[in-house]
């Protein structure tokens, strides 16, 4: 018997709702990644306009969430499950604001020449921070500490290409100067992206441990 | 240093041959708050009584284990209760003053123990009232009526008669569950405030209560019908509340129970 039925029917709504931003974020970055191997301005637009849907969803969830709280009392496993969501719709809000920091990048290296290798090191990256991403909601959606862990090792190879931008790439004209600094700051902003995914996984381990990630 | 005021070891308590608890062992740390919760009929009041023999009164009662007060056990037949319930005194779940003046209510433990003089007795009343954060409330009108208070102040009348006769230990059963959400609060303030100087139990229906007030909460269970009471966790009240280490008392304390 649960006595809480409506409360707990609340929570399951403000769970729902998260996980519908979650789906909206992911392909958020995927849509990104297309318009980036495309160089697509008007996608990148596109990407910057959808930004207000998730602030709606943070927006949304944050004010549920501390209905909830103020009103219910929640505690134990309820109590961190609030407090989680409420912290995970802030991360996926930030991966949002990435996605658009991008598409303006994109849409001011728009019809330039990007070098293949270079290209393909951020497509990588890309598709790394989106495969994080999923996981960290996964591990969300099945509260799975082990899953949530292997999220740190995952970063450390975005991180790893990462670093390669600040070195290894060749500046010869001013032009590419330019074009060189609007890719690291994309590498920058992909690497933080998979950032997110990696303290959203510390949000699972709270979630299911009570204890406060390191 | 976290002293032990009571401990409670192996206890099991019958009514007859129905066994209501069994098995409890728990610390009762000095100055702090210890709260008992969990469902009705889980043995909470039960526990709560066996710390001054209230069950002592009911017919076919038999304690076995031990309860030590200080280090003494209070189920020894040579422990004199009269002596037991003055060190721990109790407060009900309704408010009872004696049909008498505010000022006799709390000047009555004290005459029983051999108080007589007057400047004395003054003196006591008037502390225990503050104490009891009542004393401005009552202080021009202490020849009325107890009675006649309402059921909040009746409630901190109770307190001050068992504060003025000096107590180690305060028990309370369920000692909001009468009273109005303001008077609630007022009573919970108080607590905080006893705790400086007594070492209070409570038992608790409102688990938030427990979640506000108490240092440290039990949690009580009758798992299936028939069988007795047991002590399910035992433990630091914010991480009770916050990561409880039992799915059971999960469970209760977030309401899916059963």
């Amino acid at each position: 018997m649960n006595v809480r039925k409506t409360f707990h029917q609340n929570l399951e709504d403000l769970y729902l709702e998260l996980l519908k931003m979650a789906g909206a974020t992911v392909e958020d970055v995927e849509k990104t990644r297309k318009a980036f191997d495309e160089l697509d301005a008007e996608t990148a637009q596109e990407i910057i306009e959808f930004d207000d849907v998730l602030d709606d969803f943070t927006i949304r969830i944050e004010e549920n969430g501390i209905e909830l709280l103020a009103t219910q009392a929640p505690v134990a496993i309820d109590l961190r499950n609030i407090i989680v969501i409420m912290r995970i719709t802030q991360h996926l809000e930030r991966v949002g604001d990435l996605c658009v920091n991008i598409s303006k990048a994109i849409k001011s290296i728009s019809g330039k020449r990007i070098l293949p290798y270079v290209k393909e090191d951020l497509s990588e990256m890309f598709s790394r921070s989106e495969r994080m991403l999923l996981r960290a909601i996964e591990a969300f959606k099945k509260r799975d500490i082990s899953m949530a862990e292997g999220l740190t090792t995952m970063d450390d190879a975005v991180d790893r290409i990462n670093r390669k931008f600040l070195t290894g790439y060749d500046r010869e004209s001013e032009e590419e100067i330019e074009l060189a600094i609007r890719v690291v700051m994309i590498s920058r902003f992909i690497e933080r992206i998979a950032d997110h995914a990696v303290d959203i996984g510390e949000q699972v381990q709270y979630l299911v441990t009570g204890k406060f990630a390191d | 240093m976290m002293e032990k005021k009571i401990a409670i070891d192996s206890l099991n308590m019958n009514y007859g041959s129905f066994r209501a608890i069994e098995d409890v062992t728990l610390d009762i740390l000095s100055r702090h708050i210890t709260a008992l919760i969990g469902p009705s009929g889980c043995g909470k009041s039960t526990l709560i009584r066996c710390l001054n023999r209230m069950n002592d009164l009911i017919d076919g009662v038999r304690v076995e284990g031990r309860v030590l007060l200080d280090g003494d056990n209070i189920y020894e037949p040579t422990y004199d209760a009269i002596t037991l319930r003055r060190r721990v005194g109790m407060v009900f779940q309704r408010p009872n003053p004696f049909p008498k003046s505010i000022y006799e209510n709390v000047a009555y433990g004290p005459k029983l123990t051999g108080m007589r003089g007057k400047d004395e007795l003054d003196y006591i009343v008037e502390e225990s009232l503050k104490k009891a954060a009542l004393w401005d409330e009552v202080k021009t009108n202490l020849r009325e009526s107890g009675l006649n208070l309402s059921g909040g102040q009746q409630q901190r009348l109770c307190i001050a008669r068992v504060i003025a006769v000096q107590p180690e230990v305060i028990l309370f059963d369920e000692p909001c569950s009468a009273i109005d959400p303001v008077a609630t609060q007022l009573i919970e303030d108080l607590m905080a405030e006893l705790k400086k100087n007594y070492t209070i139990v409570i038992v608790t229906h409102n688990m938030q209560q427990a979640a506000r007030i108490s240092d440290y909460t039990a949690f009580m269970l009758v798992e299936r019908q028939g069988e007795p009471g047991r002590m399910i966790e035992y433990g630091d009240t914010n991480a009770m509340f916050t990561n409880p280490k039992d799915e059971r008392t999960e469970r209760y304390i977030t309401g899916r129970f059963g």
